[in-house]
């Protein structure tokens, strides 16, 4: 009798997880089997496997002492994996906030005066895009019909620029499901977003105009030129590395219940 | 390559941090106007004298560090590499 077949026999038995097979990972060519896994003797490959051994294992006694519903899900348990993780992560953080109030000097300036209005007024920085959007008054257009008068006023104008956008946004969804789970998989609406990315940065920069070193003229094309130059680059990059991309490996790896 | 990477970002993370504590105690002069870059006090008592020499030296220490770890060793590393391939 050959390895191939003790290991289909005790793969059929049930409960065993170790059955030599791929476990609860859907097989395919490139799977290492766990006999393959265990054959690894040195370094990071024996030290995944010694990983996934003892979860396995765990896993295992899990299922053999509980009396729960039987679940094929690929995952590890919260505790301790994810637990520690988050401890550690939390510690960091929290060491952090304690070294800084126990190690800087104190800062309490006077009270804010509530009477006068500051020089400089701005929304806060995550605002800046739509401020900037009420600052499009460059492009309200003069119409000859009218007799060289706009179609509305400059405020209008800017209110409608921000119903504009956040309407685009809240279509992008319908139009593209996300689908995808890296940007490579669909360099189009990859290059659409960062597009977008990019042009909430220059609009917020355009926002803030009186105090950027830039021409104001070349400052309002750059803010809807940057948008495009970025997505184009964005797109030849992602085409360029479909090339070689394994597009079955990746959709095996997220797709959490094995098939039938 | 990963290892030269930690060590590099580790000093440099640990080095910056302390920095921050001395200039944020002895460059800045107010909450307005320059923070951690301002102007060293005029006569300074001797904890300022040493605060101002350690968070110097820990500030160069970080960044050549950083620049050591980052670019020279991989940069020996290579043209060992590339040494080694032509003389074999």
């Amino acid at each position: 009798m050959s390895d191939t077949d003790t290991d289909s026999e005790t793969e059929t038995e049930d409960a065993q997880t170790d059955g030599g097979g791929t476990g609860i990972v859907p097989p395919d060519d490139e799977t290492p089997t766990w006999s393959e896994r265990k054959k690894r003797k040195q370094g990071l490959s024996r030290l995944t496997y010694e990983y996934f051994e003892r979860s396995r294992r765990e896993d295992q006694d899990l299922r053999q002492e509980s009396d729960y519903v039987e679940r094929d899900v690929l995952g590890f348990p919260a505790w301790p994996h994810e637990m520690i993780r988050n401890l550690a992560l939390t510690s960091f953080f929290v060491g952090m906030i304690m070294f800084l109030s126990a190690t800087m000097p104190p800062h309490i300036g006077p009270p804010a005066n509530s009477g006068s209005t500051p020089a400089i007024i701005l929304p806060d920085w995550y605002l800046y895009w739509s401020f900037g959007l009420l600052k499009l008054s460059f492009l309200n257009p003069e119409l000859s019909l009218l007799g060289g008068q706009t179609l509305m006023a400059d405020r209008t104008y800017g209110v409608l620029a921000n119903v504009v956008i956040v309407g685009f946004i809240a279509i992008v969804p319908f139009l593209n499901k996300g689908a995808a789970r890296r940007p490579v998989e669909q360099p189009f609406w990859a290059a659409v977003g960062v597009s977008g990315v990019i042009f909430a940065f220059t609009i917020a920069v355009l926002s803030v105009k009186n105090i950027v070193p830039i021409g104001e003229g070349l400052l309002q094309d750059l803010t809807f030129l940057l948008p495009f130059v970025g997505a184009f680059i964005t797109y030849g990059i992602l085409k360029s590395m479909r090339e070689g991309y394994m597009f079955n490996l990746n959709r095996r790896y997220y797709r959490l219940r094995p098939p039938k | 390559m990963a290892d030269e990477f930690m060590k590099g970002f580790g000093i440099l993370v640990t080095t910056s941090l302390l920095w921050m504590v001395t200039a944020g105690w002895y460059k800045t002069p107010s909450f307005e106007g320059d923070q951690l870059l301002g102007p060293a006090p005029e006569e300074p008592d001797i904890y300022a004298q040493l605060s101002l020499v350690i968070g110097d030296a820990l500030l160069w220490f970080g960044l050549i560090a950083a620049l050591v770890f980052w670019v020279v060793v991989p940069m020996i590393n290579e043209f060992q590499a590339y040494r080694d391939e032509r003389s074999s």
